[in-house]
């Protein structure tokens, strides 16, 4: 890690996005890769900020403003990326299911995600069925987040995996769930390939999800 | 099993004055579980103050709990500040449009008489209904989204989330307003004969730090609860998810009983149980939707045994609200295992 990386990754830490913006103008000023900034500095930032949450040091608030500084350094260095010099992203649908409007823990894992280099597509919340289907007939291979709080939609997630196997797409896909009322044993039930207690864990298991799918779909 | 020698009323009474009951309080939260046991759609309930009422007394007649909660959603008290709900058919309702998407939106805010607007007189109506019709032996209680869930309500949560560390003057403006809102929802529902039941659902130990929890939840909880304590009724405050790091804080709320989710009971009860009284808890999606009744009466059994250790009383609850689909049968497999081994001789 270099000192100006160092500084973007702690700038993210410390929620200041003066900070972060100023150091992402460095990067650009003095002619460094910016992809390099972006993936060894901020996200190296936003990795130590999930370990934050998960060790109780960071709540929610301080996520979100950590990651507005993360996204507005990125907004200065991704003009000056070169489209090629990035590696094809796995994609990450998610969002919450039906029936329920709770998004803050799904929103956390986008921008863990995000800032782990997934291409998330967040379908929102109360998101029907169907929308998931067509969502990933549209995507073609990746990963699928569910999410829900609430314990009265836990069958509508069941019901996203009986939609990509009946949609001929559910070998293209790695299903993963997440969310206070969904658990391990429950994920086994209704045929999903993981379950995440929290957002780190929801990385974590992204990461290990995605060694998995078919190659033409990894890093 | 054990027939019931008190009514939930007499038993209610006894609880609160310290006196002996025949068994423990039951409280599974049947909230919008009341319109799916009485087969009407949650989108006719959540409208219309005398079906809600009449759905509460019915779901009552039928399961015999021992506080009848009325309740729709957490954004009750935005929507009549101005906040947009979107309705659907047979679900609860979801915000839409946040009162105040930017600062300068805070003069939009409806703050006078708020608690004459929106949908809060259908929710007197619903106490008033279920008072009316079965008030003589059950209690009606009617839950107040507390300052903090209701400031999250009117700015949209993530906002709110960022506000407590970039523009805390307006996160206490708001959760001043809405404080002000509850307080006076509070009145209305106690004038009405009902219990105000206060929740804070954003407040949890899931979102906030115990020091964010203590400077934007705390003082306003205490500002509502004086109102309710200053009328004599029992303070309850019911926040769901994890609250282990902030059980401490919730009792210097001064409420007189907590309603607890996603903790062990046993905790609760060694680190606060001497300082008030405890409320919980179920599982309300592994266990009350997803298990069986006898995964309901072991789970019921367990909480008895360390809510027998509660000095300062324990009432038998779910965790959160009853899942709308949750089947029959398991609450009736919660009120049979309390019969069963909820004795207190």
């Amino acid at each position: 890690m270099t000192p100006l990386h160092k500084e973007l990754a702690d700038a993210v830490v410390a929620m200041d996005e003066e900070r972060a913006v100023a150091a992402a103008r460095q990067v650009v000023a003095q002619g460094l890769d910016p992809y390099l900034a972006i993936t060894e500095g901020l996200s190296a930032g936003m990795r130590k900020v999930g370990e934050l949450y998960d060790t109780g040091e960071y709540f929610v608030p301080e996520i979100l403003i950590c990651s507005d500084a993360m996204n507005a350094a990125i907004a200065v260095l991704k003009p000056h990326i070169k489209a090629d010099a990035m590696r094809k992203p796995v994609k990450v649908l998610l969002g919450v299911i039906e029936g329920d409007i709770h998004d803050i823990g799904k929103n956390i894992v986008k921008i863990l995600l995000d800032a782990a280099g997934y291409e998330v597509i967040d379908l929102g919340r109360n998101v029907k069925v169907e929308r998931f289907v067509d969502a990933a007939r549209a995507a073609g291979g990746g990963i699928i987040g569910l999410s829900s709080l609430m314990s009265t939609t836990l069958e509508n997630m069941g019901r996203v995996v009986s939609g990509l196997k009946e949609a001929g797409l559910r070998e293209e896909f790695r299903v993963m769930i997440g969310g206070a009322s969904a658990s391990a044993r429950f994920a086994a039930e209704i045929g999903a390939d993981g379950f995440g207690r929290n957002a780190k864990e929801a990385v974590e298991l992204a990461d290990r999800l995605s060694r998995t799918l078919p190659c033409a779909q990894t890093r | 099993m054990r027939a019931d020698a008190m009514s939930p009323k007499e038993r209610f009474a006894a609880f609160l004055a310290g006196k002996p009951m025949d068994r423990f309080l039951c409280v599974p939260l049947i909230l919008n579980h009341a319109a799916r046991a009485n087969g009407v759609k949650i989108g006719e309930y959540n409208r219309n103050g005398r079906l809600m009422g009449q759905c509460h007394a019915g779901a009552w007649r039928r399961y015999g709990h021992d506080l009848i909660a009325i309740f729709s959603d957490t954004a009750i008290l935005a929507e009549a500040m101005g906040t947009g709900l979107g309705y659907l058919e047979d679900d609860v309702p979801l915000v839409e449009r946040p009162a105040v998407p930017s600062p300068g939106d805070m003069g939009r805010l409806i703050t006078a008489q708020a608690h004459t607007l929106g949908r809060l007189p259908l929710f007197i109506e619903a106490v008033r209904t279920a008072v009316a019709a079965v008030g003589a032996e059950v209690p009606v209680s009617c839950c107040v989204p507390a300052p903090f869930t209701t400031a999250a309500c009117l700015r949209g949560t993530d906002q709110f989330a960022r506000d407590l560390i970039r523009n805390r003057v307006l996160a206490k403006r708001l959760l001043a307003l809405s404080t002000v809102t509850a307080c006076d929802f509070a009145d209305d529902i106690l004038d009405a004969g009902g219990i105000p039941v206060i929740v804070d659902p954003v407040a949890t130990g899931s979102v906030l730090s115990l020091r964010m929890f203590e400077e934007f939840a705390v003082p306003y909880l205490r500002e509502l609860h004086a109102v309710i304590a200053r009328r004599g009724c029992p303070v309850v405050l019911h926040i769901c998810g994890q609250t282990s790091r902030i059980l401490d804080a919730m009792v210097e709320t001064n409420a007189n009983l907590l309603s607890l989710d996603d903790i062990s009971m046993a905790e609760a009860r060694d680190r606060v149980g001497g300082r008030v009284g405890l409320m919980g808890n179920v599982r309300p999606a592994q266990t009350l939707l997803k298990g069986s009744p006898e995964e309901v009466a072991r789970e019921v059994r367990a909480l008895c045994e360390i809510g027998r250790g509660c000095p300062r009383g324990f009432i038998l609850g779910s965790g959160c609200e009853v899942p709308i689909a949750t089947p029959s049968r398991n609450i009736d497999a919660m009120m049979s295992a309390v019969r069963e081994y909820g004795g207190l001789k």
